[in-house]
């Protein structure tokens, strides 16, 4: 340490003193690095037939179960109608009826806030529900079991839990029961099933876990300690939450919104069940077309269906880098 | 004290420590932690330490020194007791209220955040402008030497670096108390051997109280003006590190600072200073005022290992302070040689100095004579 008392008198640490500290570390990396060209020059084709054959069956799968729909909605889109389906002569009637239809637009329109809005709301209930797994409860166990009863409803399936909203919120169901049995309302609520407000409940009680789970993991993952240290530097519990917390659980509420706005935007089976015949959505008119043989126009609707779908993500990946982050 | 020199020889510089009279400084009084019912995890610690002064807190796991750490900087609420600064309780203020901050053993740092955001962090969170609090922050990083790489994310950093953001992350804070929670242990030897030179230069040279917990004997002596040795909640010995090594008050710290060899016995005489205790097998003798141990009383003493001398004479081996030995494992150590020795039906350890090895190495299974000097008995409390 002779230059600790030098004459700047500065305090600090002795970058020579770092560098030479540090060097074993360099070596050490340099080895690897050295490792790693001989292994490159010598074994990449080798290397490269093992990535391809470990990627090939998720690429054979998104082909023939994504891709390979999508592209076929597409051409479908052009083609002719016909009595029994559809044949392959070039046409762009399909659109043109689309563009005529002010009901179609009002409905894509209409879809694409509901699902905004629904991704609103289990973004404000699930994220303290997320934040209590993840940061409130400090027992690994208890955690692992709250988070098991959070995903009960996932025993059953979808449409069992959609279709159990009718006894809970019909007319004459529990919940209108059990509120005029206790005197709080003397008719019962009509609002509570086939209705705009009910089909927004039911889709945030069958979606809120697209939310909740990926803010969970995400807020599993921060270190505690970095919350004590936030707190020692002068961070009062708000700002630890919005300079910590929130930045480094960004990319589930990403990935959370993500999942809810492309499930619901393109909801039928809740909106059919819980709706009645009142509310529609255009999954619902895209499931009509269909079932009336339409597929063509069909089609040309759930072009612009995905086209919403892509432009809402791509709104949501605004908000966060998620290759940085993740 | 060699330490005590090396303090008042700093005086001159004008960052030098100031030994504050008492009234300053930080007081811990009575101060207790109990985990439910069962669990004292720090048991009635009373404590001073002074501005500029570099404390350690010494002992194996759970002997409460992390949990003291924590409450001097209000991460854990003490059962009872109380933490006093320069004159006012630090009980009941949240961390963020405190002037104190901490070095947490994994860095703690803001993965999220680059280098040069973790270290703005503080100032920031204490409204302090932006302009001013990047120019904190860069002084920081300099001063820690890691000024180029105030870009780069903590997980583009090595351990050594990230230790280095930590630390800077807390000097720009300029706190009245550094607390490091076992701030080397998550870093490789040669680093750490490095690390705690660094640290206690740094020290030096901002002449901050830095209160420092470790289980590392070595760690500790090597950077604390005091090391506080712990066990079981409770404080066994405060000293400085030669006394704490040379002259440990009683059986815990001298067998947890290693490399002791501690005998039980019967005081069988005491004259002109010196008693004569029966260990059995062994017969030591050691100086000792009368009130320390009486005839009849049982008593326990330790000698240090570097204390006792190997030789081949073979004198008389049942005189006092010497015995015959059988060598069972020779360690070489680079500067020294450890030998571990069966003697008198007990295990002993012996240092003798490396260029000695030629002549130990094989020798595993021969007899030595070995012997200490009078001095180098060390009367302890149970």
């Amino acid at each position: 340490m002779s230059g600790s008392s030098g004459p700047e008198g500065r305090p600090g640490l002795h970058v020579e003193e770092i560098v030479e500290a540090e060097q074993v570390v360099g070596e050490r990396a340099q080895e690897e690095v050295a490792l790693g060209e001989k292994e490159r020059t010598g074994a990449r084709g080798r290397r490269a037939l093992t990535t391809a054959a470990w990627t090939a069956p998720g690429a054979v799968w998104l082909l023939f179960f994504l891709f390979a729909p999508v592209l076929m909605i597409v051409l479908v889109s052009f083609w002719t109608r016909t009595v029994s389906g559809f044949e392959a002569v070039w046409t762009l009637e399909n659109y043109e009826f689309l563009f005529d239809s002010n009901v179609y637009w009002d409905q894509l329109w209409n879809s694409f806030w509901h699902s905004l809005v629904i991704v609103a709301l289990a973004l404000v209930l699930g994220y303290p529900v997320a934040y209590f797994l993840a940061i409130s409860v400090t027992s690994l166990r208890y955690q692992i079991a709250l988070f098991i009863i959070a995903l009960a409803p996932f025993w059953t399936s979808y449409l069992i839990r959609a279709v159990a909203w009718i006894p809970m919120m019909g007319r004459r169901g529990a919940l209108n029961t059990a509120l005029q049995e206790v005197g709080l309302i003397g008719e019962p609520l009509d609002i509570l099933l086939f209705s705009d407000f009910a089909v927004t409940v039911a889709m945030l009680q069958l979606y809120i876990l697209f939310m909740v789970a990926p803010i969970f993991f995400m807020l599993a993952q921060i270190d505690r300690s970095s919350l004590e240290a936030a707190r020692d530097l002068g961070a009062n519990a708000f700002k630890t939450f919005r300079e910590v917390i929130l930045p480094q659980s960004m990319p589930g509420v990403v990935i959370g919104s993500i999942f809810v706005f492309i499930l619901t935007m393109g909801e039928f089976a809740t909106v059919r069940i819980i709706g009645g015949g009142t509310v529609s959505s255009v999954g619902t008119i895209v499931q009509t077309q269909v079932a009336s043989v339409q597929f063509p126009q069909a089609a040309a609707s759930a072009v612009f269906l995905v086209l919403a779908m892509v432009l809402g993500v791509f709104v949501l990946l605004r908000f966060s880098n998620l290759r940085e982050e993740l | 004290m060699p330490d005590e020199q090396t303090v008042t020889q700093r005086e001159g510089a004008p960052t030098a420590p100031s030994r504050t009279p008492s009234g300053t400084g930080l007081e811990l009084k009575s101060l207790t932690k109990r985990f439910g019912d069962e669990v004292v995890a720090v048991d009635d610690i009373n404590l001073h330490i002074a501005h500029g002064e570099y404390v350690v807190l010494l002992g194996p796991s759970g002997c409460g020194k992390t949990t003291t750490l924590r409450m001097i900087g209000g991460h854990e609420e003490p059962t009872s007791g109380d933490i006093v600064l320069d004159g006012q309780s630090l009980l009941g203020l949240t961390p963020d209220k405190r002037p104190t901050t901490t070095v947490f053993q994994h860095f703690a740092l803001f993965p999220h955040r680059s280098v040069r955001e973790n270290v703005e962090f503080g100032p920031k969170m204490h409204g302090i402008s932006k302009a001013e609090r990047r120019e904190k922050a860069m002084t920081a990083l300099d001063m820690v030497g890691l000024g180029a790489m105030s870009d780069r994310k903590p997980s583009a950093l090595s351990g050594g670096q990230q230790q280095r953001v930590a630390l800077a992350r807390v000097l720009v804070m300029e706190p009245k108390a550094l607390l490091l929670d076992e701030p080397l242990g998550d870093l490789d030897r040669l680093l750490r051997l490095r690390m705690r030179v660094e640290l206690r230069a740094l020290q030096r040279q901002l002449g901050l109280m830095f209160i420092h917990v470790t289980h590392d004997q070595e760690e500790a002596l090597s950077v604390g003006d005091r090391i506080v040795v712990m066990h079981e909640g409770r404080i066994e010995q405060v000293a400085d590190p030669f006394t704490i090594s040379n002259l440990p008050e009683n059986v815990r710290v001298a067998s947890f600072m290693g490399d002791n060899n501690i005998f039980e016995g019967t005081v069988t005489s005491h004259e002109g200073g010196r008693v004569s205790i029966d260990g059995g097998d062994a017969q030591l003798r050691a100086l000792a005022a009368e009130s320390d141990a009486r005839v009849g009383q049982q008593a326990v003493v330790s000698v240090r290992a570097a204390a006792v001398q190997v030789g081949e004479d073979a004198r008389d081996a049942n005189g006092p302070n010497q015995l015959l030995g059988q060598i069972e494992v020779v360690e070489y150590l680079g500067d020294l040689v450890k030998l571990h020795l069966a003697a008198a039906g007990r295990r002993l350890v012996a240092k003798v100095p490396g260029d000695r090895f030629p002549e130990f190495r094989g020798r595993e299974g021969s007899s030595v004579q070995l012997s200490w000097k009078e001095e180098d008995v060390r009367l302890l409390r149970a």
